[in-house]
């Protein structure tokens, strides 16, 4: 699977034009999405969109600027779950009375995927993959597998999720979030539980060409698991399955994410490198959300030649050629691997 | 009631719109009384009809049942707060 355009809205500088040394910090243990104005979403369909949907679509529609997709794979844990809370809470507040429904409209998971759909016509293949930390590579899945059925066929591929402060005071209570102020910049040196919450929309079209691809996935793997051995083994196969034995990969990318409990899953998946193999960290830009991983690959796509200093945590004989082996879990349980190639050699 | 009563209204009414409906680019001197709350006017449609709809009833206690008489009241803001001066239960 080839990768051609692609977008990322993230709480870094990532949209318009990337800057990789200017890092934004964290607010009050959150890194929030930099918005642009979405100047492609007309304003009487923008003011009703939740910030997940706004993200989705906006991030989604320069992408598809002159594709004709054969369809629009979304993978989002929790698409516009702010607006699902509001219109619950309309339910409590009104006495399940007259309900508006802007609310309930843009609160389901698959609006992001459906807007989509309307505002370019397409009347395709049009699914939301909705499992938890896992969401997006089970849009990569299904992605591939079409891809497979429908070999000249070009598809959208992202994923979404937001902060909703429903979902941030529940994962706070349990845990998920550092108790105490920790700024991005110090996440990997903090000792305690939990990490940073993120938020942010990622945009791809792939298909099967080569040319002109900016990265080509080779292969991805995912898995469900407490056991950090599980973990390594795992990873050492899936390498031997993508990697020629002479091959090695130039960066390995985690989701390290400054949870102390997280350490022993991205430490055993480390260990199974050798002091050729860059490890890199993405997590204090991107902060700690379902579909971060999709994050991770659009970083994996357009690294700079040099990768910046705050992403290394181990510096090997590569650079960002090569290879990119991508290793994200979420909350200790579901674990993934994608082997990125890029420079893609072009076939014109 | 008295004049200056009826423009507090239409005030209040301007600002629970642009509340409602999240027409976060518009202030309530841009709304015009006999300005078209639909299509060319401010350029509302049928989603926002029925949140102006729920705007009647949540804050003035009016219930439109009939869509005949709702498309007589909401033409704009003149026509909406007559409606509400004879109707409103709260």
């Amino acid at each position: 699977m080839f990768i051609h355009h692609n977008k990322c809205i993230s709480p870094q500088q990532t949209f318009e034009k990337t800057d990789w040394e200017v890092l934004h910090e964290s607010v009050e243990n959150k890194l929030k999405a930099i918005e642009p104005s979405y100047e492609g979403i007309p304003p009487g369909v923008l003011r009703r969109m939740g910030k997940a949907v706004r993200m989705g679509v906006g991030c989604a529609l320069p992408v598809l600027q002159g594709v004709q997709a054969d369809g629009i794979i979304i993978g989002t844990a929790n698409g516009g779950m702010e607006d699902c809370i509001k219109f619950l809470n309309q339910i409590i507040d009104y006495e399940e009375g007259m309900l508006t429904p802007g609310n309930f409209v843009q609160s389901t998971p698959n609006v992001i995927a459906a807007q989509l759909g309307l505002m370019t016509r397409n009347k395709r293949y049009n699914i939301t993959h909705v499992h938890r930390g896992l969401a997006f590579e089970n849009a990569m899945l299904d992605a591939s597998m079409m891809l497979h059925e429908n070999p000249q066929a070009v598809y959208l591929l992202g994923a979404v999720d937001e902060i909703s402060a429903y979902n941030y005071n529940i994962d706070h209570l349990n845990g998920w979030y550092k108790k105490e102020p920790v700024k991005s910049r110090n996440l990997y040196s903090s000792i305690t539980e939990g990490s940073l919450a993120g938020e942010g929309a990622v945009m791809f079209t792939v298909s099967n060409q080569e040319t002109n691809a900016v990265a080509k996935v080779k292969g991805f793997d995912t898995l469900h698991t407490t056991n950090e051995h599980t973990v390594k083994e795992a990873l050492a196969a899936f390498l031997k399955k993508h990697l020629h034995a002479d091959e090695k990969p130039g960066i390995f990318f985690t989701g390290e994410n400054g949870d102390n409990r997280m350490l022993k899953y991205y430490s055993a998946a480390e260990s199974v490198f050798d002091e050729a193999t860059t490890i890199a960290r993405f997590k204090h830009m991107s902060g700690e959300f379902e579909t971060a991983s999709a994050m991770a690959l659009w970083l994996a796509c357009n690294l700079p030649d040099r990768l910046p200093a705050h992403c290394i945590k181990k510096e090997g004989a590569a650079n960002s050629a090569g290879n990119i082996i991508i290793y994200n879990n979420y909350k200790g349980v579901q674990h993934a691997f994608i082997c990125v190639q890029k420079p893609v050699n072009n076939k014109e | 009631m008295e004049i200056t009563e009826k423009e507090q209204l239409k005030q209040q009414l301007k600002q629970q719109i642009i509340q409602f409906l999240n027409l976060t680019n518009v202030k309530p001197e841009d709304i015009k009384d006999d300005q078209p709350l639909f299509g060319e006017g401010l350029g509302l449609d049928s989603i926002d009809s029925i949140e102006l709809i729920v705007l009647l009833s949540r804050e003035y206690g009016i219930t439109i049942q009939d869509p005949k008489e709702g498309r007589k009241v909401l033409v704009d803001i003149n026509t909406m707060v007559d409606y509400i001066i004879q109707h409103r239960t709260k």
